[in-house]
């Protein structure tokens, strides 16, 4: 077994352990805070495998994320802190069953794709910033774009939930 | 090797700030002062909150002075004295300065205590202000060196420094540098006179120390940044390329710790509107100007 399996599995496992304990914590800044770190070992496994700008964008993102999902998750959660044990889960058989399904569907999906011929060796790191530059800017772009609105918009939505409504005496 | 070296000087500018800071505060300069305030703090009993996130708490002092370290890993002092030449070198300072509000939000977070907490979420609010003007500013200075690597950027800036090049882009990275290392002005989560020192109030002992180093090293950290990234970093005539950079980091320090402190501490809901009418544009702006040069006077 060479270093960088050693180092994938570790961060793999770390990755799976933090998605854990999002949900094994009743405060909602641990739980944000422990879906960052699982999505940092997710950005260290991608340097493992020599992703270097993937990972670091990974690394960087997660963390502005998730601290911002944390304040989000304190605004609407009626216990923020979690001392009053409130029960962060429901539609508990449903949740497992969808659970177990995308689970299933992802690993046949990761099996039996023909992911076509491996590269023996990865390009340098500079040269796949390059490749992934001309990617997005070419047929991906669509794709991104997309997403980048869809997420706009969901920020737009989640922030006019939050802002109380102005009451019609209050407006002097 | 260079490893050790680039510790070592860190550590020492970071002693060099503290000297600075304790300069610029109470108008005496006393080289003794930094030492004798760590054996204060170190002798000192470190006193627990009494209901307190102990994970985020202990983690907190520690992940800080761990971001600023990190992203000293990429900063060349001259073109062979660098830990790691990354090929995402640009980016990756900021990957590792974003953790410095992770740190800050734990260290609100942790000791269940008000003025903490208001200083954690400030510093939250404080991160939509500045974040993009760390970015875009940072964008345009790739956009010149064609590269991301932090070597290739001083290199691109042989002819002409970015300060130059790029004014907009300085002004607006300086200013947002200052923000992420939470100096006057823009000292928010951790203003003495509105939070009792806020992230920084419920600590004390050993743990206040390690707090206070790893301000310390994020701001020697941010200098060095705004050096290779603005100022030429280590090129200058006569004097060997370790001794410019050292000359422009302590110059950048003693400007962002003298010149803050002149400015009254500014409210969050003005940085915040402040940096998206006009920082924003001032930065698309800027973008768009070193483009057109790129392309125009490659």
């Amino acid at each position: 077994m060479t270093a960088q399996t050693f180092f994938i599995g570790f961060f793999g496992v770390a990755a799976v352990w933090f998605g854990i304990v999002v949900f094994r914590t009743f405060s909602m800044v641990r739980s944000a805070l422990a879906l960052l770190f699982s999505q940092t070992a997710l950005g260290a496994m991608f340097l493992s495998m020599q992703v270097e700008f993937l990972g670091v964008l990974q690394i960087m993102m997660m963390a502005t994320e998730m601290t911002i999902m944390a304040i989000f998750m304190v605004m609407f959660m009626m216990d923020p802190g979690g001392l009053g044990k409130m029960d962060m889960t429901h539609q508990k058989r449903l949740s497992l069953a969808v659970g177990i399904v995308s689970f299933v569907a992802a690993v046949a999906v990761a099996v039996f794709i023909d992911w076509g011929p491996l590269a023996s060796t990865a390009p340098d790191a500079a040269q796949q910033t390059v490749d992934l530059g001309l990617e997005l800017l070419g047929r991906s772009m669509l794709i991104f774009e997309t997403a980048g609105i869809t997420i706009l918009t969901s920020m737009i939505a989640a922030i006019a939930v939050a802002i109380q409504p102005l009451k019609r005496n209050d407006k002097s | 090797m260079t490893t050790v070296f680039i510790l070592i000087s860190l550590v020492f500018g970071a002693y060099l700030v503290a000297v600075i800071e304790d300069w610029a505060l109470t108008g005496r300069f006393r080289l003794t002062a930094p030492v004798f305030s760590a054996l204060a703090l170190l002798g000192r009993e470190s006193v627990l909150p009494r209901k307190l996130d102990r994970v985020f708490f202990e983690v907190a002092p520690v992940l800080l002075l761990l971001s600023a370290v990190l992203a000293v890993a990429v900063v060349p002092l001259s073109p062979d004295l660098i830990i790691t030449d990354l090929a995402t070198g640009a980016l990756f300072i900021n990957a590792a300065l974003v953790y410095v509000l992770v740190a800050l939000l734990m260290a609100g977070w942790g000791p269940d205590g008000a003025y903490a907490m208001i200083g954690g979420w400030r510093f939250l609010g404080q991160l939509i202000a500045y974040a993009m003007l760390i970015v875009m500013p940072l964008t345009a200075v790739v956009m010149r060196a064609e590269s991301m690597l932090t070597t290739e950027i001083v290199v691109s800036q042989a002819g002409l420094w970015n300060i130059v090049y790029q004014p907009v882009g300085f002004v607006l990275f300086f200013i947002a540098a200052m923000a992420l290392a939470f100096l006057p002005p823009f000292d928010l989560p951790t203003s003495k006179g509105d939070l009792a020192g806020g992230v920084e109030a419920e600590y004390s002992g050993v743990r206040l120390a390690v707090f206070r180093l790893g301000r310390l090293v994020l701001i020697i950290t941010l200098a060095a940044a705004t050096v290779i990234f603005y100022l030429g970093g280590w090129q200058g005539p006569w004097l060997p390329p370790w001794a410019w950079s050292a000359i422009k980091i302590l110059v950048v320090t003693a400007v962002m710790l003298l010149g803050g402190r002149m400015l009254p501490r500014i409210r969050e809901a003005h940085l915040l509107s402040w940096c998206w009418i006009f920082g924003i544009p001032l930065a698309l702006l800027n973008i768009f100007l070193v483009g057109v040069l790129v392309l125009v006077f490659p």
